[in-house]
């Protein structure tokens, strides 16, 4: 009997093989991602398989050495066999025994990483990649998933009936792999058959289903490994492989969901917890209770909480019957009231001309010369046309525009929840569109130096109305709350002469008000010596006219005395005039012995220096 | 009997659910739906509600979104009436009016596959209308030269022609530019003219500053000078009425002429000494012949050779 399962396990095992190959094979001829998943799975129940076949063999070669063994004892006595070392004796034993405690958990972690691997990768890999089926290749895909899906059922279901029937939990792993895999081949087909039939994403979502299922295998083996630390060792207990899969069992076998439940709480807690009154009422009751949840969940779809800040539109067969404000309502369930919802009171915003980014929406110092969004350049209009010369020489000419950089946050908020739900897919883009062409439009119809002065004023108020007229025509329900123009200025590579032009300007009126200093300069100190000449003559004036009286007052009161002794006066006026204006003079007085005055004057070098400007008196 | 009669509950909630999914279809206030049996369209719902079907694959039904539907085409390049490269990407604003022809003119009635038939024709308008424009007509500084409306009216009216000529059960609600702009090539001829614009200003303000400067600085001196002149004037004026006021005295030394003559002299000659001069003086002259009376003063003895 035993044998008999070595047999089937190796049959399990090549016709994993062969269908793993050929599934392969099939995938890279139809490029199907589905069928890519399905050939991971199928490999993976390969590996299950030929672990599950070893360890059977292992199993059998123990049996045959203990009969070995049993023999050799009857035959020579039981005290000869006890003299051998036990590790002789039962060589394959411990080979079973190191292959359990070794080699099975080892390959459980594989498990683990090629399924949690497998089901990461493949999920990216499916966005990756564009997946289109061969028209002309889908049918024959189609019909060989098919096919391979029938092979796997029939060895699968003969496998697992025998594993079950038998007891032979070794033959249960690969049996169920088997199973599993018709099943998945199955879908694999049913994806194909999807495509086939327009369903263009129906291979996609086989494959995600895919993905989910080695996920969920994943961490059912991950589980199992923790698990299998933490429980109890009954002695004579035989224990469950580790790569043996519940999900797999369930999958293959649904009617065993609570077989397979009971087998593993009584495995994990070590005594009959399938036996309790909890355990049987559950099983007893399971369609009650699965109807009550059904229930709970329809029920659960006739209540509606909207937000705050929100609105929904309830809907009854498509037709829109209420509008429905934030709280709690009532309403029938799925599929007969559906429940649409907007954020109506909450202000909403999207910025024209520019796109931002993080770096710059947290930069301290915002200037013209520096990007600090993704901006664009906006046509507007200038008065002035003007030729540009070129690099080599030639003259380009230039369109009479100019470009500008906007920076415009618009603020709405949804008035008409109908409106806006029911008039346009895209109610939000085209708001963003309206407000976009109302920008460029009234760009369009400017002069850059305008829009960079006085226009920038009126500009803003434009803008909303015009964004809102533009919003009632289109019936989108909104109301434009703000329309700020949060930045007006020149391209980034031409902001940088205007930079200078401002720069020009104050240097113009450093200038001008350098010679203002200058000028006030020259006039005060012009005034001050103007003043000073004035004040001077005016002292002038006073003194002669003071001098002039003095001497006239001196002149009246001197004639009395000159009268009075003529002689005697002019000599005293005389003697002291000399007296006076000789005073810090030196004086030489020449005494001479003849009445006639001679004057020698020695001119030799050694004459006195101050001599040479001696004065010769008149007399 | 219990469990049997939960049976039969759950399969009849079971089957319901599943008449209802193939044999009744809602169509949403948002939607048209198109109902075709083995193929041929046989009915169009405009109307929202819950409608009866055969089930597939006898009847089958197709939904499509009737509300206005919004996309833009790419930015790209025209040649206008002037010879200028403008680029230019418009919105489009467009909803399905017939749902039967619809799905009969685009496959599997798609909405992509319909708007990339738009974007064709769209494409194809947007160059024969703006041909026909020149950039004056999108940007000019003057609002009133613009025709931004009348443009776009003419984009919209080529594509609904071609659309009712086709007949793909497709109308177009609005259009509007999303966009307009140059080619990187002459956008960087309007940057360079930008700058120059700005090279302008710079010199006109540099040569203003410096001309203005200049015109206050002389002005300044201009003034100055006129001050200092009517100063030195104002006082040559006040000299001469000091002069003159003092010459008015004049007549008071004519009562004495002699003695006026006589201290004008001792004024002179206290005035004609400077600090350091060196005078040399006859010993007759009084009071130093005073001198010549000492007794015993012979004239030998007292006197003194300057230049020894």
């Amino acid at each position: 009997m035993e044998r008999n399962n070595q047999k089937n396990g190796l049959v399990n095992l090549t016709a994993a093989i062969l269908v793993f190959i050929a599934a392969f094979a099939v995938t890279v001829f139809s490029n199907s991602a589905a069928g890519q998943a399905a050939s991971v799975f199928l490999g993976i129940g390969v590996l299950v398989a030929f672990a599950s076949w070893f360890q059977m063999r292992l199993e059998e070669n123990e049996r045959l050495e203990k009969l070995e063994v049993e023999d050799m004892a009857r035959a020579k006595g039981e005290s000869a066999l006890f003299e051998s070392k036990e590790s002789e004796l039962f060589a394959a034993r411990r080979s079973r025994e190191q292959f359990e405690k070794f080699f099975i958990p080892g390959f459980a972690v594989l498990l683990f990483l090629l399924e949690a691997g497998g089901a990461a990768l493949l999920w990216r890999w499916i966005d990756r990649i564009p997946h289109a089926i061969a028209p002309d290749r889908a049918m024959s895909s189609l019909s060989l998933f098919a096919i391979f899906a029938l092979i796997l059922f029939v060895l699968g279901r003969f496998s697992v009936t025998i594993a079950r029937l038998g007891d032979h939990r070794l033959l249960r792993p690969g049996s169920s792999f088997l199973l599993a895999g018709a099943y998945v081949c199955f879908l694999a087909a049913l994806g194909i058959a999807g495509v086939k039939a327009d369903f263009i994403h129906a291979d996609v979502w086989a494959a995600r289903i895919f993905c989910g299922l080695l996920g969920v295998m994943a961490v059912e083996i991950l589980l199992t490994l923790l698990l299998e630390i933490y429980r109890p060792r009954v002695k004579g207990r035989v224990a469950r492989p580790l790569y043996d899969s519940r999900v797999i069992g369930i999958l293959a076998q649904p009617e065993s969901l609570f077989t397979t439940a009971a087998q593993t709480l009584d495995y994990q807690f070590g005594f009959k917890v399938s036996e309790t009154w909890f355990f049987q009422v559950l099983k007893q009751n399971l369609p009650l209770l699965l109807l009550a949840q059904f229930a709970v969940l329809v029920l659960s779809t006739s209540f509606v909480f909207v937000d705050p800040g929100e609105q929904a539109v309830l809907e009854r067969f498509g037709r829109p019957l209420a509008t429905l404000d934030s709280g709690a309502h009532l309403k029938l369930p799925w599929p007969l009231d559906k429940v649409y919802r907007y954020r109506t009171d909450q202000i909403q915003t999207f910025v024209v001309g520019y796109v931002p980014d993080a770096q710059s929406e947290n930069a301290n110092v915002i200037l013209w010369s520096t990007a600090h969004a993704k901006e664009e350049n906006f046509l507007v209009g200038n008065r002035a046309v003007t030729t540009v010369q070129g690099d080599a020489g030639t003259t380009l000419k230039a369109p009479p525009v100019s470009l500008i950089t906007i920076s415009i946050p618009v603020q709405f908020q949804i008035t008409d929840v109908r409106a806006w739900a029911y008039q346009n897919t895209d109610p939000a883009g085209l708001l963003q569109n309206l407000a976009t062409r109302a920008v460029v439009q009234f760009l369009a119809g400017q002069d850059l130096g305008d829009v960079l002065s006085h226009a920038r004023l009126v500009a803003a108020q434009q803008l909303q109305s015009r964004i809102q007229a533009a919003a009632d025509d289109r019936r989108l329900g909104v109301k434009i709350l703000f329309v700020g123009l949060q930045d007006i200025h020149p391209p980034v590579s031409v902001a940088a002469d205007y930079e200078r032009v401002v720069g020009a300007e104050q240097q113009m009126i450093a200038k001008t008000n350098n010679a203002v200093a200058d000028a006030i300069r020259t006039n005060t100190l012009s005034g001050a010596l103007a003043f000073s000449a004035t004040n001077i003559a005016e002292a002038f004036r006073i003194q002669r006219q003071t001098a002039a009286a003095a001497r006239v007052a001196l002149f009246t009161n001197q004639i009395p005395a000159f009268e009075a002794a003529p002689s005697v006066y002019q000599s005293r006026m005389r003697i002291a005039a000399i007296v006076e204006a000789t005073k810090n003079s030196r004086k030489y007085i020449l005494l001479t012995t003849n009445t006639q005055d001679v004057i020698w004057l020695n001119l030799e070098d050694t004459i006195a220096s101050q001599m040479l400007n001696a004065t010769v008196p008149s007399e | 009997m219990k469990r049997n009669l939960i049976t039969l509950v759950i399969s009849a909630v079971l089957v319901v659910i599943f008449a209802l999914l193939l044999f009744v279809f809602q169509v949403r206030q948002s939607e048209v739906a198109v109902v075709t049996t083995f193929g041929k369209p046989v009915a169009t719902y405009t109307n929202a509600g819950a409608y009866f079907k055969l089930p597939w694959p006898v009847q089958k039904v197709y939904k499509f979104d009737q509300r206005v539907q919004n996309f833009e085409d790419k930015f790209s390049e025209n040649y206008t009436a002037d010879s200028v490269t403008l680029l230019s990407s418009v919105y489009i604003g467009w909803k399905i009016s017939d749902g039967r022809r619809f799905l009969l003119t685009i496959r599997n009635g798609s909405i992509a596959d319909a708007q990339l038939k738009l974007e064709g024709m769209l494409r194809s308008a947007k160059n024969a209308v703006i041909g026909k424009h020149q950039l004056a007509d999108f940007v000019n500084s003057d609002a009133q030269q613009l025709k931004f409306e009348a443009i776009e009216k003419e984009i919209e009216q080529t594509v609904q022609d071609e659309l009712s000529t086709n007949n793909i059960g497709v109308r177009v609600e609005f259009l509007g530019f999303k966009k307009i702009g140059l080619p990187d090539n002459v956008t960087q001829t309007v940057f360079d003219r930008m700058k120059s614009e700005r090279q302008k200003f710079i010199s006109q303000y540099d040569s203003e500053g410096n001309a203005e400067a200049q015109k206050i600085r002389s002005a300044a001196e201009r003034e100055a000078a006129e001050t200092l002149a009517r100063a030195d004037a104002q006082a040559q004026n006040i000299r001469a009425a000091g002069e003159a006021e003092a010459a008015k005295t004049f007549t008071v030394f004519q009562q004495n002429p002699e003695l006026a003559n006589f201290l004008l002299r001792i004024d002179a000659l206290q005035k004609s000494f400077s600090q350091k001069s060196t005078v040399i003086l006859d010993e007759r002259m009084p009071p130093f012949d005073l001198f010549t009376q000492l007794p015993g003063a012979t004239k030998q003895s007292g006197a003194a050779n300057p230049a020894k």
